[in-house]
Parts: C-alpha cells; structure tokens; sequence
C-alpha cells in the first residue's frame, strides 16, 4: 500500500501492537476471536434479573472473573463496565510488550468510549436509596458511575499521565475513540495510545428501555438465533455488554522496536446525520461523508476495499440503510461480515471490538462469517459472508459504526 | 477481644476484601489503606450491621480497629 493516487496527502498509519478483548464470544482476545470465526450462533443467555421484560435475554462476557482480575479488595471498586475494561486493557498492555513500569507516561495517553457508564452501580444504588434511605447509599456512587472514569481508571493502571478522556457517540463511541487517539499520535501529543471502548448495560431499565423502542429482537426461545444481521427474519439487536482495547503506537516506532504489528489504523472519518434522534437518514448523507472521509484519509479508492466489518446491528432499519450506504460507496466486491450476529451488540464497547476483529482479519487472512444468516434479504445486494468464515488475503478493511444522534464513525485497516 | 470486634473484622473481611490474618487489634485503618472513601463506606456498611451511626471524626484513618470497636460498643449500649 502506497501514499494518495493522487499525491497530495501522506497517510499517517498507527500501528495496533497489543489487543485486549472480553467479549460475549470470550473473555480474552484468542477466546473471542475463536468464537467469531467459527460464528456458530449468538453468545446469548437468558437472565432471571430481565424476568417480565419483553426481551429477557443478552449477551453477557462468559466467565469473566472481576476477583480473579483486580483482587478482592479492587474489583469491589469499579463498576462492571470499568472491570471489563481494565481486564481488556490489562491483556492489551501485557500483548503489546510495552513495560508501563518504564515507559514515559507523560507520553501515554488513554481514549476510550463509553455509553451509558456505571449503569449496574446507579441502578443498585437508586434502589438501596427508595429502600433504605440516602444514608445508605455508597460514597462510591459518583466515581463508579460516571463515564469517564473507564479512561481515568485506566490511566491511574498504568501510570498512564498524557490526554485521557471518554468519548461518547453512542453506539460509534468505541470507533469514534480510536479514531481520535490515532489523531493524538498524529499530532505528536502522545507516543503510546491505549484506546478502546467498553458498556456494561445489562440492567432491567436499560433493557426495558431499548425494548420500548422496539429496537431488541424477542426471539426469547431461541436465543442463539437472535441476532441475526442481513437476514431477511432480522427482529432487533440483542444487547450485549463487553470491552475491547487496542495499544496505538507511531508506526514507525513500532518498527524501530521491533514490535509485532496486527494492523495499520490508516483512516479515519467522522460525521453527523442532523437528521433524527434514533433512525438512520434513508439517504445515508452523513454515513456517507464518514465513509468517504476515512477512505480520502488513507488513501484509498473505493475499489480497493478488500472487506467491511460492518455495524450490522441485526434491525430491520439499519441492516438495509447499511447495505445501501455500502452498496453506493464500495459497490458489490467487499466480503460484508456483522460479528453482532455472535457478540450481540455491545453499544459503546461495540466498534472497539469491531476493529480488534478487523485487525485480527488483517493478520490471519481470514475473514469472519455472520452468525445466524440463513436467508440473505432480498434487498441487500452484498457479498454477505454467511456460514463459514473465508480464508483470503486482506489487505484493506473498512469497520463501519453508527450511534444514535445520527453520529457516525469509520475506521479504515490495512494489513501491517 | 470483644464480640463487636469479630464482627468488625467479618464486616471488613466480607465486605472489603481484606484477608482476616492480615488484621490486628492496633492496625490504624490508614496503615489498612482504607482511604476517605473506604472509610465512609464502612460506616455505611458498620450502621446497617450495627444500627448505629458513625462519623469520620470517630473512625478516621488514625483509629485503630479496637478504637472503633470500643466506640461501636459503646454507642450500642447507650442505644
């Protein structure tokens, strides 16, 4: 892969040199990714806590273990979405082969996106406060549940002391992170970016929120057939909770020390509907601009995109508005895979997953498959990849994320 | 040592994650490591399993676990 055609703009490639990964298909990156190629149905399980609730069902990280992690005395002290996401970025660290014992930390910063925060924490917590009354209630409320302390946590791990902040775009939060800590190695801000995402939403009003709108699939006695993106019986998302981190370094310096290299973040865009709170624009104005930009930033033409690892959340509105946005940028040729078929969809900590996989795609040559895709729908003329996962060369991956607010982000991978 | 002692160390043992051998009777909590936070949080947890309320000016981080004891004690009785 070269510079721009055109010769006007020299891409910046950030390096991914540590992946960190718990997620509904595993706790730990060979775990997960394991289970996303073999993309045999959805990591879903019914949950007593979601009783009487239309959808009673998620996907939740199997065996996730917070003591065995943080220790006893820690683990108490994060809320779930921080636990997930310090475990993810513990194995990132250690995976990149960085010492944080001798590194400048002045020099490291920390990006992650997060949704909701410490959701679990501010609904236990409201109801010992209605039951027991406010003496009751934990002084650890406001750090436990406010978003950005996943990065604050996270910096305070590593003695990471450079720009550590949540970014928030909903369900593009994790890939809207990436794209800007791969920015603040660009400027020369930071040296190492610990990035990611992570969302623990797996609370009864939160699911009962989601289900109100309609937006979760209901196929409550088959689970594992629930999420099902571009299939023509697609009833909703299934929520999912989980984290991934991926450690950014310059490219360069990556090399000089002799790192190993899953993938090159190349491109980045980032753009707004301004159309509507929840649904898509039908035109994909602004998901456009986002897929544009994120190509013109790397470099790379339409016809060049080997694979898209796409929002693919699994409703009826967004499969289809996708598989026209791809459909009128990429045209027919790109291998389109939605890993939400097995992980559910995991909001903020979603795109962050969603670039971990297309960096291991990039590595392995391998192209995961769309759990649950039995009859592709009519309406969506793409090279789906149903079934099997297939082992071809990748050299260009595209990793699509919308949230609601109409806020898009896309993340363009090349092979290192 | 005292019943209300034991289960001062059962409340911190169970609740904060402290191991029951690591702790003494002249322990400070801030030689514990519990910070302001801790501290609070234990009064919590001390007045649901005591039923009586604590300040921070009683178990602060220069009291000692038989300290707190002896004041939990004492306001039991006076309850």
């Amino acid at each position: 892969m070269g510079g721009s055609p055109s010769g006007e703009h020299e891409r910046f490639d950030a390096a991914v040199t540590g992946l960190g990964m718990m997620t509904p298909a595993g706790a730990g990156t060979a775990a997960s990714w394991e289970r996303i190629r073999e993309g045999a149905g959805t990591e879903a399980v019914r949950m007593p806590e979601l009783a009487g609730i239309t959808t009673d069902f998620a996907c939740r990280v199997p065996g996730f273990d917070p003591v065995a992690v943080l220790g006893r005395r820690r683990a108490g002290q994060f809320d779930r979405s921080s636990q997930l996401v310090l475990a993810a970025a513990m194995e990132a660290v250690a995976d990149s082969g960085l010492d944080p014992q001798t590194w400048d930390g002045a020099r490291v910063g920390v990006v992650l996106g997060n949704g909701i925060g410490g959701a679990e924490t501010w609904e236990t917590q409201h109801r010992r406060l209605l039951d027991s009354g406010p003496r009751r209630v934990s002084p650890r409320l406001i750090p436990m549940l406010s978003a950005n302390m996943a990065a604050g946590y996270v910096s305070m791990e590593f003695g990471a002391r450079g720009p550590s902040l949540v970014t928030a775009t909903a369900c593009a939060s994790g890939t809207t992170a990436i794209g800007t800590a791969r920015d603040l190695l660009r400027s020369g801000a930071c040296d190492v970016v610990i990035t990611g995402g992570t969302e623990a939403p797996l609370t009864p009003s939160l699911v009962t929120g989601f289900s109100q709108m309609g937006a979760l699939s209901r196929r409550s006695d088959d689970v594992r057939g629930a999420s099902r993106p571009f299939d023509a019986d697609r009833d909703g998302f299934v929520v999912a909770e989980g984290a991934a981190v991926l450690v950014l370094e310059r490219a360069g310096d990556a090399r000089a020390r002799g790192a190993r290299i899953r993938a090159m973040i190349s491109g980045y865009g980032a753009s707004a509907d301004a159309y509507h709170p929840t649904a898509p624009d039908p035109e994909c104005t602004g998901a456009g601009l986002a897929l544009r930009a994120a190509l013109r930033d790397a470099g790379v033409g339409p016809d060049e995109v080997d694979h898209v690892n796409a929002h693919g959340t699994s409703t009826l509105i967004n499969d289809a508005t996708e598989a026209r946005l791809i459909r009128g940028a990429l045209g027919d040729r790109p291998l389109v895979t939605s890993v939400k078929g097995v992980t559910g969809h995991s909001l903020a900590a979603a795109g962050a997953i969603e670039a971990a996989v297309a960096a291991l795609t990039l590595a392995d040559s391998f192209v995961p498959p769309t759990a649950n895709l039995e009859s592709l729908d009519p309406e969506i003329e793409l090279d789906v990849v149903a079934k099997e996962g297939r082992a071809t060369p990748v050299e260009v991956v595209v990793s699509n994320s919308f949230g609601f607010g109409g806020q898009n982000a896309v993340l363009l991978l090349t092979r290192a | 040592m005292s019943n209300v002692y034991d289960r001062l160390v059962k409340l911190l043992t169970e609740g904060f994650g402290l191991e029951a051998d690591e702790l003494n009777p002249d322990d400070t909590f801030g030689h514990l490591e519990m910070d302001s936070l801790a501290l609070v949080e234990l009064t919590v947890a001390a007045e649901e399993e005591f039923g009586v309320a604590l300040t921070n000016d009683e178990v602060g981080p220069d009291s000692t676990l038989a300290q707190a004891a002896q004041v939990i004690e004492q306001k039991t009785v006076a309850v």
